[in-house]
C-alpha cells in the first residue's frame, strides 16, 4: 500500500508544480503584455515632469530627477487649446452620433430588412471598407471646396459620416441575435422602429458601447483631414494643436509635447473607465439569459 | 454661373440629409418625417455656421483698403513662433498689404494639400516649399516667375547667397526664393573627444576620422557598444541629404543636371562602400533619430542639418563642437537644403504684388537676421552676414560661424534627388539597404539608378513641354 502511495503523492506533487508553473507563467505573460502597453505611457507620463535636457539623458531616469509642472501651463499656451477643445469636442459628439446612427440603422437593414440586391450592397460597402482614406482625400476636398465647405464644421464632420467599418461590425453582431426574440416581438405588434429600439439595441449593447467607443477614439485622433480642411488655428482640433508642438528640425521641447499629449488623451482615458463597465455588465447580461 | 448652380443644388442635397440626421438623432425613436427635405431652398444647415470669423491669432487690426494675401508654411513650435512674429512684423511696417500665416503641417502635408487646393483653386497667394517639392509645383506651371518683381522693386538677387538663390532659378527666371535653409555640418562631442585624446577640432579627412574611431568606440565587459564614433540615420528619409555631400566628397553625383543618372558610376559607389564599412565594422549606429543619438551621448559624432544646432547646444549634456564636413577622396563637398517661398501662379496681379512684398519683406537684411538668430537657419543674405548684429552674434556663439562659414562652399544638390519625384526616398531606401541590411553598395545602386531613371522620365517630358 505504502509503496503505491508514493508514486500517487508524487504525482499531485508535480501536479501541484505543474500548476504552479502555469499560474506563473501566466502572471510573466501578463506583466509582459502590460508592461508593453504601459511602458511607453510611462514614459510619457514622466517626460511630462521633465526639462527637455532631461529627456535626452542617457541611459533615461524613470522618475523625473527635478520634476517640473511648467511643460504644461507652456503647451497650453503656445496654442489656443482651449478653442481646439472645443472644436474636438464638437467634431467627436455630432460626427460620432450621426455616424453611430448611420451605422445602426444601416446594419439593422442589412441584417434584417429583404430588399433587392442587398448582397450587393453588403458588397459595395465591404468594398467601402478596403479604400485606404488618403485616396479619398483629394476628391473630399474638392467636394467640400464646391460646396463652400472648406474651414467649416460642416466639411470636418459630414465627409467622415460614412459608415462602412461600423455597419460591418453591427451587422455581423446582429445577425448573431437569437431570431427567436425578434420574431416574437413582431408577434407582439412591434414595428421596425420599436424591434430595434426595444430589443435589437438592449441586445447588443456591448458590441454598441465597443463601437462607440471605437468611433469616437477615432474622431478624437483624427489628424489628416482635419489638418486639410481647415485653414485657421480658430477650426482646428487637438491632433493639429499636438502637431504644432513638433519642431520641423529636430528641436522638439519633448516634455512640452508630452504634457500636450496628456491633456488630450485624458478626456479619452475617463471615457474608457466609464464605458467599460457597459461593456462587461452587457456581457455578463447575455450570458445569463441564454 | 454653371458652378454656382451645382454649388446650391449640392448645399441642398446634402444639407437637408444632414438636417435629417440631426433631427433624427435628437428626437424619439418614432418614425417622423421630418419636413425637410420638402423646402426647395437651402436649408439653414446648409449654411457656414462660423466661417468667415477673424481668427483670434491674428494679432494686427483689420484695415480698410489693405489687400488681404494667405500664407502658407510649415514652421510650429519655436520656427512657429519666429515665423507669426516676421509676418506680424510685416503687417505693422505698411498699410498696403495683409498677410496671414496659415500652418499647414509637415513640408510633405503642405505640399500635398497645396496640390488639393491648386485642383480645387483654393490655393494660397505665398507657399513654403521644401527643396524637394517646389519644382514639381514649377513643372506644373503653378508658380509664377519673379524676375519683374524683382526688377521693380529694387531687390539685389546678388546680395542672396549664390548657391541658395542659384537654386531657385530655371532658364534665368527666378521661381523660388531661399527662406529657411540649412546645410549639412559636422557636430561632435567635445567631451568625448576629450576622453580620446583627440584634438579639439573636426577631423580634416574621413582618413583622419577613422584612425579617431578606435578611441572614441567604447564597449562594456561583454563587449555591448555603449558609445559609437558616429551615426547615420536609420529611416529612407534625411539619409540621402547627408549621403550628396559624401558623394561629390568620393568625386561622384547622383545626377548630372540633364537628368543623366550617375549614382551607379565607381566614384558613388565606393562612397557607398565606405558608408557601408562603418556599419559592418561596427562603429557608425543607425538609429531613427541621429539627433538623439547625438545629444544622449550615443554616437559621439554625426553629420546634422545646421538647423539642428540651437537645439544640440541647449540639449546636450556635453559642450558641442560643430566643424565643416571631412574631406573625401576628392575634396571637399556640401549641399545645401531647407525650404523657400514661392507665388504661385493662379494669384491674380494685383495678389501677386502684395505677395512679392511680403517675400521681399522676408528676406530682407533685416529679417533675416532675425530670422536667422531665432532659428538656427542659414542667413540668405550677404549683407546679413556681414552686418555687425550678426558679426557680434558669430562671436557669441562660434558655432554659427562654422556653419556661415562653411555656407560660400556649399553647392544645390543633384536634380536625382530633389527633382525626380520620391527621388529622395529611393535613394534613401537604397542606402538603407547599405548601412542595416549591408547588402554591396553596386548592386543597390544599380537598382536604385534603374528606379530613378524610370521615375525621371515623365519629368523629362514635362520638362521639355515647360522649358523646351
Amino acid at each position: 500500500m505504502a509503496s503505491r502511495a508514493v508514486p500517487w503523492v508524487l504525482g499531485r506533487q508535480r501536479a501541484g508544480l505543474r500548476r504552479w508553473g502555469a499560474v506563473l507563467l501566466g502572471y510573466l505573460a501578463m506583466g509582459g503584455a502590460v508592461a508593453l502597453v504601459g511602458v511607453p505611457l510611462l514614459w510619457m507620463l514622466s517626460a511630462a515632469f521633465k526639462e527637455t535636457k532631461e529627456i535626452y539623458v542617457f541611459p533615461s531616469t524613470w522618475i523625473p530627477q527635478e520634476p517640473t509642472l511648467a511643460n504644461f501651463p507652456r503647451a497650453w499656451q503656445s496654442a489656443p487649446f482651449g478653442r481646439y477643445y472645443l472644436n474636438s469636442t464638437i467634431v467627436t459628439v455630432l460626427g460620432s452620433l450621426g455616424k453611430l446612427l448611420n451605422a445602426v440603422l444601416s446594419a439593422y437593414a442589412l441584417a434584417y430588412l429583404r430588399f433587392p440586391a442587398k448582397d450587393l450592397v453588403f458588397l459595395v460597402i465591404l468594398a467601402a471598407l478596403m479604400v485606404p482614406p488618403q485616396v479619398t482625400i483629394v476628391p473630399w476636398y474638392l467636394l467640400m471646396s464646391d460646396l463652400g465647405w472648406i474651414n467649416t464644421y460642416q466639411g470636418l464632420i459630414v465627409p467622415e459620416l460614412g459608415v462602412a467599418f461600423a455597419t460591418f461590425l453591427l451587422r455581423q453582431a446582429f445577425l448573431s441575435l437569437p431570431r427567436e426574440v425578434i420574431e416574437a416581438a413582431k408577434v407582439d405588434g412591434a414595428g421596425h422602429l420599436r424591434i430595434l429600439w426595444s430589443v435589437v439595441l438592449p441586445l447588443s449593447q456591448p458590441v454598441l458601447v465597443t463601437v462607440t467607443l471605437l468611433l469616437v477614439v477615432t474622431r478624437w485622433n483624427e489628424f489628416l483631414w482635419p489638418l486639410i480642411i481647415t485653414n485657421t488655428a480658430d477650426m482646428r482640433t487637438l491632433p493639429i494643436g499636438i502637431f504644432w508642438l513638433l519642431d520641423q528640425e529636430g528641436n522638439t521641447q519633448w516634455g512640452v509635447v508630452m504634457a500636450g499629449t496628456i491633456f488630450v488623451i485624458l478626456p479619452l482615458l475617463v471615457i474608457f473607465l466609464l464605458a467599460q463597465r457597459f461593456i462587461v455588465s452587457g456581457i455578463a447580461a447575455g450570458a445569463v439569459k441564454t | 454661373m454653371v458652378s454656382i448652380g451645382r454649388r446650391h443644388i449640392l448645399k441642398a442635397l446634402v444639407g437637408t440629409a444632414g438636417l435629417a440626421l440631426l433631427s433624427a438623432c435628437a428626437g424619439a425613436p418614432a418614425p417622423t418625417p421630418t419636413p425637410a427635405p420638402a423646402k426647395p431652398t437651402p436649408t439653414p444647415a446648409a449654411q457656414p455656421k462660423v466661417a468667415p470669423t477673424p481668427t483670434p491669432a491674428a494679432t494686427t487690426p483689420q484695415r480698410p483698403g489693405r489687400v488681404k494675401i494667405t500664407y502658407w508654411g510649415s514652421f510650429s513650435a519655436n520656427l512657429g513662433e519666429a515665423e507669426r512674429e516676421v509676418v506680424n512684423r510685416f503687417n505693422q511696417s505698411q498699410n498696403e498689404v495683409e498677410v496671414e500665416y496659415q500652418f499647414q503641417g509637415s513640408y510633405e502635408e503642405t505640399a500635398q494639400k497645396l496640390t488639393a487646393a491648386l485642383q480645387a483653386r483654393t490655393q494660397p497667394e505665398v507657399s513654403l516649399l521644401s527643396d524637394v517639392w517646389w519644382f514639381k509645383f514649377y513643372l506644373n506651371r503653378a508658380l509664377a516667375p519673379l524676375n519683374d518683381f524683382f526688377r521693380a522693386h529694387n531687390v539685389d538677387k546678388n546680395d542672396y547667397v549664390d548657391p541658395l538663390i542659384n537654386e531657385g532659378i530655371r532658364k534665368g527666371q527666378i521661381y523660388w526664393v531661399p527662406f529657411a535653409r540649412s546645410t549639412p555640418i559636422f557636430y561632435y562631442n567635445k567631451a568625448a573627444w576629450q576622453e580620446a585624446g583627440l584634438p579639439d577640432r573636426g577631423p580634416e579627412t574621413w582618413e583622419e576620422f577613422k584612425t579617431w574611431v578606435p578611441k572614441l568606440l567604447k564597449k562594456d565587459s561583454s563587449g555591448k557598444v555603449t558609445r559609437y564614433a558616429f551615426a547615420h540615420p536609420g529611416a529612407a528619409s534625411y539619409i540621402a541629404w547627408l549621403f550628396q555631400c559624401v558623394v561629390w566628397q568620393w568625386g561622384g553625383a547622383y545626377s548630372d543636371p540633364d537628368f543623366k543618372i550617375r549614382i551607379a558610376e565607381p566614384p558613388a559607389v565606393q562612397a557607398g562602400e565606405f558608408y557601408r564599412s562603418t556599419t559592418v565594422e561596427g562603429w557608425a549606429s543607425t538609429p531613427q533619430n541621429i539627433d538623439n543619438e547625438f545629444r544622449g551621448g550615443i554616437a559621439a559624432a554625426i553629420m546634422g542639418s545646421t538647423a539642428g544646432l540651437a537645439g544640440h547646444e541647449k540639449n546636450a549634456q556635453f559642450p558641442v563642437g560643430t566643424a565643416f564636413l571631412p574631406k573625401g577622396p576628392a575634396g571637399f563637398g556640401c549641399c545645401t537644403g531647407g525650404s523657400g517661398l514661392a507665388i504661385l501662379a493662379a494669384t491674380p496681379p494685383d495678389k501677386q504684388e502684395a505677395a512679392f512684398k511680403y517675400i521681399k519683406f522676408a528676406t530682407s537684411t533685416e529679417t533675416t537676421i532675425f530670422w536667422s538668430q531665432n532659428t538656427g537657419y542659414m542667413p540668405v543674405r550677404k549683407s546679413a552676414i556681414e552686418s555687425p548684429a550678426m558679426q557680434e552674434f558669430y562671436k557669441q556663439r562660434p558655432n554659427f560661424q562654422t556653419a556661415v562659414r562653411q555656407l560660400p562652399l556649399t553647392r544645390p544638390q543633384d536634380v536625382a534627388r530633389v527633382f525626380i519625384p520620391n527621388g529622395d526616398q529611393i535613394i534613401g531606401k537604397g542606402l538603407e539597404r547599405i548601412v542595416i541590411n549591408k547588402e554591396p553598395a553596386d548592386t543597390v545602386f544599380k537598382d536604385v539608378a534603374a528606379t530613378l531613371e524610370k521615375e525621371a522620365r515623365p519629368v523629362l517630358r514635362q520638362l521639355q513641354a515647360v522649358e523646351g
